[in-house]
Order: structure tokens, then C-alpha cells, then sequence
């Protein structure tokens, strides 16, 4: 980089915040993506931490004038490579912008998109009040979650990240500061351009502040594990539970084989002996009565439609320790994975899709893991390594699951985004006349494709 | 080849929830749901173990306030077959000493029994002493951080013990006192239909004048306790702080930080 550009960056941030060294810099230009599909980073990047939005303000302008690429970065545990740096550049760590503050009369928490996720739960809590999402692992951050609307488990009842977030300020790639929405329920005030950048991936502007929705303190939470020898009768539960009035903050599908060697794997035991497939049903309630109430009508609803006795964790540490084991089953799998996919189909549809993965599986001779969150229709089946192929099949097989998601009325990705690693499919799955939209508004907003170029836009 | 199997339990805050005022050093229990003891789970899921293979009955006991006696329904729900509460003012303030002389009164007031069956020690307390000191209550012996049970017998148990650097073979003549480690076993979780089982299930609560014949009242709670608590210090937290350094000015900044927290 021009050695002007470079003090120039140290003159905004300071000299401490801005650093070319290739140690430093390797922890902050790859993601959690899976290293086949992973796209390479480029060598030449200049890591810049700026400590706040007027910082970040005036680097975009310099990289808007120079026309240099820059990278937004949060805790960088994306599946798709949306924040890795593929071209030279800046990367922009947002870690500085870690502030953040809970309006309890309000019920909302206004968090800098540096905060942590584990952050936002904590300061929640301390304050009597409740973040009910949980989008992964807990080191992400605020502006990460917004940029890619995030998903997770807890999803069925108060939703993704999108149904969160009130209001957003924003720095535009020409430097300007955009202040959307507020603490606001309702607000009709023409385009809601704040939804615009959820779920841009860092293509449209940087996320420097978000204000949150909270919900009061669920004080009484159980997680219910109900074992099936009939796959069908577990995803036929699903809707029953739904039409009953009851709904959980996160109904979740593992089979026993991959669930069982996942908890292997961390020194810990997957509770349920009998079954081998299970629903994982997380509910909360404000008493005690009414989430033993509302359990007991779960119960009965699973053993009315085949399940075998569930069983239920109501300790804190119970419960955790089978959350966590569901939630490591991508990293048990990652080493051996070629992709992890993240279709999703209109919830009533799951079971036909994980069929026709099956039937996809068996075409191949190989074995397709599945599992996912159900009552969002949001399944993950992870493409495994298989000695002798080229990643051509592997791109068949995704392609023909991609095309099944499609004709149940589904999606590509549901939660996980397109980055770097999903264009193509998007182009695949995606009306022309939206793709020249998204374009135009990539355009509109990036006139000269420094923000995260090379990601989402086909 | 039945057993009778005592399982003391503590009801005990989410220790790792649970927050504390750095002012009083006392435990701000409103904080923090209540569970039993995590070790005590494994000490109950032994008790289990041995009565589903040999056939038994599983007493639990715990000494405290009345919400004590959800920590007893959640072992109901895990398998044990009854519950007995000591909450009575009297046992209020109870050291170690105290509190497993009031256990292994209890214990002495059910009659006989084969085994006591206890966690290695409790996440709030820390001591890892109760266990022991019931077994010379109840002049029994007894052997601690017992990681297996190898056999058991209507005579003796056969244990293996983990003193850290060596495992230990030990057999005791029954009734004996075990206390057992973490890595003795997975604890099961409760069906749903045992956890509603055990939530309308009655528990049994003893005053400490139902232990009168058994032993000495005067010997229960604070009055019975020779230690207290002078100072509980709460660790403060400590901010860490991290910045770039040139490689060039890495040494002398390095050296400068050691000077200014006096390590050098």
C-alpha cells in the first residue's frame, strides 16, 4: 500500500491500530468456512482496528477516494468466507467498537457491533432481561450477527437476527452515516432500509451499532430430549407440537451416531440410551407451573405420536452440556467435511427433504450426515471427504441437494449466507431480474466495489 | 442381594451463576438457581447403579432451608426411592462438623443401612470433609475418591480410588461411607414422567427434636460448630489489555512493563 494511504490510516486510527505484520494479520483473514471450499486469502492486507464510527467514517472515505477494497470483520465464525479478504486490502476489525448498554424500560440493548454475543446474554441477564437467540458460537459479534442475520437454534419462537434488530447505524462506503430505525416498535417512515443491510454480508455499508430487542428473563427453561426409533414419527411431531399453541424457543433434529461421537469426542455422554433419533425441544416460562404445564403437554403430544419416554434437563448445566453437544456437531464433523449446507424448506417439508438427501446419499454409495433445526425447516447436511473425488462430484451432489431445497419450496441457505462460497448456486436459484436488482443496489450503494467486494453478488 | 443406600445431598447456587457481594463476602443466593451438588449426582447415580443391578432402596439426605427440598425431588426423579429434609433452625449455621453430625444422626434414626454413598465434596463449600466426618460419626470406615466401584458384596465393597498420583485398591467390610469422584460414572437425566413422579411425591421433613433419641440436639448448627467463616475475599476482576508493538521497540517495551509492575 501507497506509504501516504498508510500514514493517512495511522493519522485516523493510530499507529497502534494498524498493523501489516503477517503473525498478527493471519489471526484475521479467515473464517470458520471449510477448508476445501475456503477461498484464499490475499497476501497484501492491512489490518486496521478503529475505535469508533467517526474512525471508521473517515477510513472509508481515504479507501472510497484510493478505491481500496476493505473487509469488515467481526469474530470471524461465518461459514461461507464472507469475511475473508480475497483481494489486497483492509481489513477492519470492529473489535474496538465494544460498548454496549441495556434500556430496561425499553427492553432493548444498544450494542457496538463489536460486542460479543456472549456479551449481549451476559449484560442481558444482569439486567433482568433476555437475549432468546442463540446464533452459534458465543465469540461473534454484534455486527457480524446483523450483517449476516444470523440464525441458530433458538429460532422457532422470537426468530433470527432480522426480528431482533429496531435500528442500525450504518457508515456507507462513501463515509456517511446512516442512523435507521431506533428504539422503536413500530415505524413505517418509508423504505425500512436498515433491513437492507441485515443480511448484506458487509456489501452495502459497516454496521457500527445495532439496537436490539430484548425480552423479559425466562426464569423457568427446560430442554426436553425425546427419543424415536421412527425417524417419520419425530418430524411428525414437529407440526402437532406447533398447531397445539405451544411454542418452544428451539426444536432441534440429531440422529444417535452422529450426536453419540460428537459427545465422545468432548468427554461427555449423549443422555438418552433407548431411540435413535431424537427432538431436542427447549422451552421457557415465566413460573415454574407453567413450564411443567407446558411440558407435560409436550410430553404428551411426543408419546401420543410414537416417541419413546422423554426425558428432561431443568438444571442450567444439563441443560448446557446437551445444547453444547448439539452445537459441536459441526466442529466434530468440520475435519471431514467437504461443505456444510444449510438448506431450508417451509417447516412442513423437512422430512421429504432429508429423504431425497438420503436417496441423493445412497445414488452415491456415500453416507450424508443430517441434522438441524426443525421447526425452522433449516437442516445441515454436511458433505463428507471421500478418497479419489474431485470436487466436481462434490459440487454434483451439492447441486442436486440445492435442487431438491428448491423444488419443496425451499432455499439454499437459511441462516448461513452466501459469502464467497454460494454465488454460483445463487446465480443457479435466483431469477435473473433479482440478481440485476441486487446488483443495481450494490451499485447504488458501492459505487466503486470497495466494500467486501467479491462477496454475495454473483 | 438388596442395599440399603444412604445418599447425603447438599442443595447448592449455580456456582457458576451464581454472584457474590464483595462488600459482606456473603452469597447473594437471589442470584442463582439452586441445584443438588453436582458431585452428589454421581454419588446418586452409584446408589442407582447398585440397586438396579442388585436390587435396594435409596434414601436421600439433605440438611437446609425449605427450596432444599427441590434438590430432593430432583433425586427422586433420578432414581432414589426416598427423601428426608432436616430443616429446622436449630441446624442453622452448621460448619462441617455440624452438619455430618446431624447427617449421620439422621442416618443412626433410619437404622440399618449398607452404604453411604456421598459426592467428593460440594462446589459451594469446597471442604471435601463431610463424607469423612460422617463415617467417624457413624464409626464406619470409609474410603474417598473412589473412581470405580469394582464389586460389592452383602460383606464388603471393593473400590478404586484416585489419590491423583496413584490408584488405590481398597475393600472395606460393610456398611462402609465411599466418596466418589466425577469420573465414577455419567449421571442420568430424569425421565419426564419420574421428574411429575417426583413432584407430587411426598418428602419427608425431620425437625432436629425428631433426632433427639439419637443423639444430642445441642450439638446441631451453630452451637455445635467450632469453626466460622472470619472473611470470605472475593478475587477482583482483572482487565487485560493487548496492543500492537513493533517488533524493533518489542524488547525495550517489554522490559519497561516488568520494571512498572516490579517484576524486574
Amino acid at each position: 500500500m501507497d506509504k501516504k494511504i498508510l500514514s493517512m490510516i495511522k493519522e485516523i486510527v493510530g499507529e497502534e491500530y494498524v498493523t501489516n505484520n503477517p503473525e498478527i494479520v493471519k489471526g484475521y483473514i479467515y473464517d470458520e468456512t471449510a477448508l476445501p471450499v475456503r477461498p484464499r486469502a490475499a497476501n497484501n492486507i492491512l489490518l486496521v482496528k478503529p475505535a469508533n464510527t467517526y474512525e471508521i467514517s473517515e477510513v472509508l472515505k481515504l479507501a472510497n477516494k484510493e478505491k481500496i477494497p476493505v473487509f469488515p470483520r467481526g469474530g470471524g465464525t461465518g461459514l461461507v468466507g464472507a469475511a475473508i479478504p480475497t483481494v489486497d486490502g483492509i481489513v477492519l476489525s470492529l473489535e474496538r467498537l465494544d460498548k454496549i448498554e441495556i434500556d430496561k424500560d425499553n427492553l432493548m440493548a444498544i450494542a457496538e457491533a463489536g460486542v460479543t454475543l456472549r456479551k449481549l446474554l451476559e449484560e442481558a441477564e444482569k439486567a433482568g432481561l433476555f437475549f432468546p437467540a442463540h446464533p452459534g458460537d458465543e465469540s461473534a459479534q454484534i455486527g457480524g450477527l446483523v450483517a449476516c442475520n444470523a440464525g441458530g437454534s433458538r429460532a422457532v419462537k422470537t426468530g433470527v437476527m432480522r426480528n431482533y434488530i429496531r435500528g442500525l447505524e450504518v457508515v456507507l462506503p462513501t463515509g456517511e452515516v446512516l442512523s435507521l430505525g431506533g428504539k422503536l416498535i413500530k415505524d413505517n417512515a418509508g423504505y425500512d432500509l436498515a433491513q437492507l443491510f441485515i443480511g448484506s454480508e458487509g456489501t452495502l455499508g459497516i454496521i457500527t451499532r445495532a439496537i436490539i430487542r430484548l425480552y423479559p428473563k425466562s426464569k423457568f427453561m427446560a430442554t426436553l430430549v425425546i427419543p424415536y426409533n421412527n425417524r417419520e414419527e419425530a418430524f411428525k411431531t414437529v407440526p402437532k407440537i406447533l398447531q397445539s399453541g405451544i411454542i418452544p424457543l428451539a426444536i432441534e433434529y440429531v440422529e444417535r451416531k452422529l450426536v453419540e461421537k460428537t459427545a465422545n469426542s468432548l468427554g461427555m455422554k449423549w443422555p438418552a440410551s433407548e431411540g435413535e433419533y431424537f427432538l431436542m425441544i427447549i422451552v421457557s416460562e415465566q413460573s415454574e407451573n407453567s413450564l411443567y404445564e407446558v411440558l407435560e403437554r409436550l410430553a404428551d403430544i411426543c408419546t401420543s405420536n410414537g416417541s419413546l419416554e422423554p426425558l428432561i434437563a431443568d438444571t442450567r448445566r444439563e441443560q448446557d452440556s446437551i445444547l453444547k453437544i448439539r452445537s459441536e456437531i459441526y466442529t466434530f464433523l468440520k475435519p471431514e467435511s467437504i461443505d456444510i449446507l444449510d438448506v431450508t424448506v417451509p417447516p412442513a417439508n423437512v422430512l421429504d427433504l432429508i429423504k431425497r438427501i438420503e436417496k441423493i446419499a445412497n445414488e452415491y454409495g456415500i453416507e450424508i450426515p443430517v441434522y438441524g433445526h426443525v421447526a425452522d425447516g433449516n437442516l445441515h447436511p454436511h458433505i463428507l471427504r471421500i478418497d479419489g473425488w474431485s470436487m466436481e462430484k462434490y459440487k454434483e451432489i451439492i447441486g442436486k441437494i440445492y435442487s431438491e431445497a428448491i423444488r419443496l419450496g425451499g432455499t439454499i441457505t437459511g441462516e448461513h449466507g452466501i459469502g464467497a462460497i454460494r454465488k454460483e448456486y445463487l446465480l443457479k436459484f435466483k431469477s435473473a431480474k433479482e440478481i440485476e436488482l441486487m446488483k443495481e443496489l450494490k451499485k447504488l450503494f458501492d459505487p466503486n466495489n470497495i466494500l467486501n467486494p467479491d462477496k454475495v453478488i454473483p | 442381594m438388596n442395599f440399603n443406600i444412604i445418599v447425603p445431598i447438599k442443595y447448592v447456587p449455580d456456582i457458576e451463576k451464581v454472584r457474590f457481594d464483595t462488600e459482606t463476602g456473603r452469597i447473594d443466593r437471589s442470584s442463582a438457581e439452586g441445584e443438588i451438588n453436582p458431585f452428589d449426582l454421581n454419588a446418586l447415580e452409584a446408589a442407582v447403579r447398585i440397586k438396579e443391578k442388585y436390587g435396594g432402596f435409596v434414601t436421600v439426605i439433605s440438611m437446609g432451608p425449605p427450596p432444599a427440598e427441590k434438590a430432593l425431588r430432583d433425586a427422586l426423579a433420578r432414581g432414589a426411592d426416598k427423601a428426608i429434609l432436616l430443616s429446622d433452625i436449630k441446624f442453622a449455621g452448621a460448619d462441617t462438623l455440624a452438619t455430618s453430625y446431624a447427617i449421620s444422626c439422621a442416618i443412626r434414626k433410619l437404622g440399618s443401612y449398607d452404604l453411604v454413598i456421598c459426592g467428593e465434596k460440594t462446589v459451594d463449600g469446597d471442604t471435601g470433609q463431610v463424607g469423612a466426618e460422617i463415617a467417624e460419626f457413624l464409626g464406619v470406615p470409609h474410603s474417598y475418591y473412589v473412581s470405580e466401584i469394582r464389586d460389592i458384596s452383602k460383606k464388603n465393597i471393593k473400590v478404586v480410588s484416585d489419590f491423583g498420583d496413584a490408584y488405590y485398591l481398597v475393600e472395606l467390610e460393610l456398611p462402609a461411607l465411599i466418596s466418589v469422584t466425577k469420573d465414577i460414572n455419567s449421571p442420568r437425566l430424569p425421565t419426564f414422567k419420574d421428574k411429575m413422579k417426583a413432584r407430587r411425591a411426598e418428602i419427608t421433613v425431620w425437625k432436629a427434636d425428631v433426632l433427639a433419641d439419637v443423639c444430642d440436639i445441642d450439638k446441631f448448627g451453630f452451637k455445635g460448630s467450632p469453626t466460622t467463616v472470619s472473611k470470605v475475599i472475593i478475587p477482583k476482576e482483572h482487565v487485560k489489555e493487548c496492543c500492537f508493538i513493533k517488533e524493533e521497540e518489542a524488547v525495550d517495551k517489554i522490559v519497561e512493563v516488568l520494571k512498572e509492575i516490579g517484576v524486574v
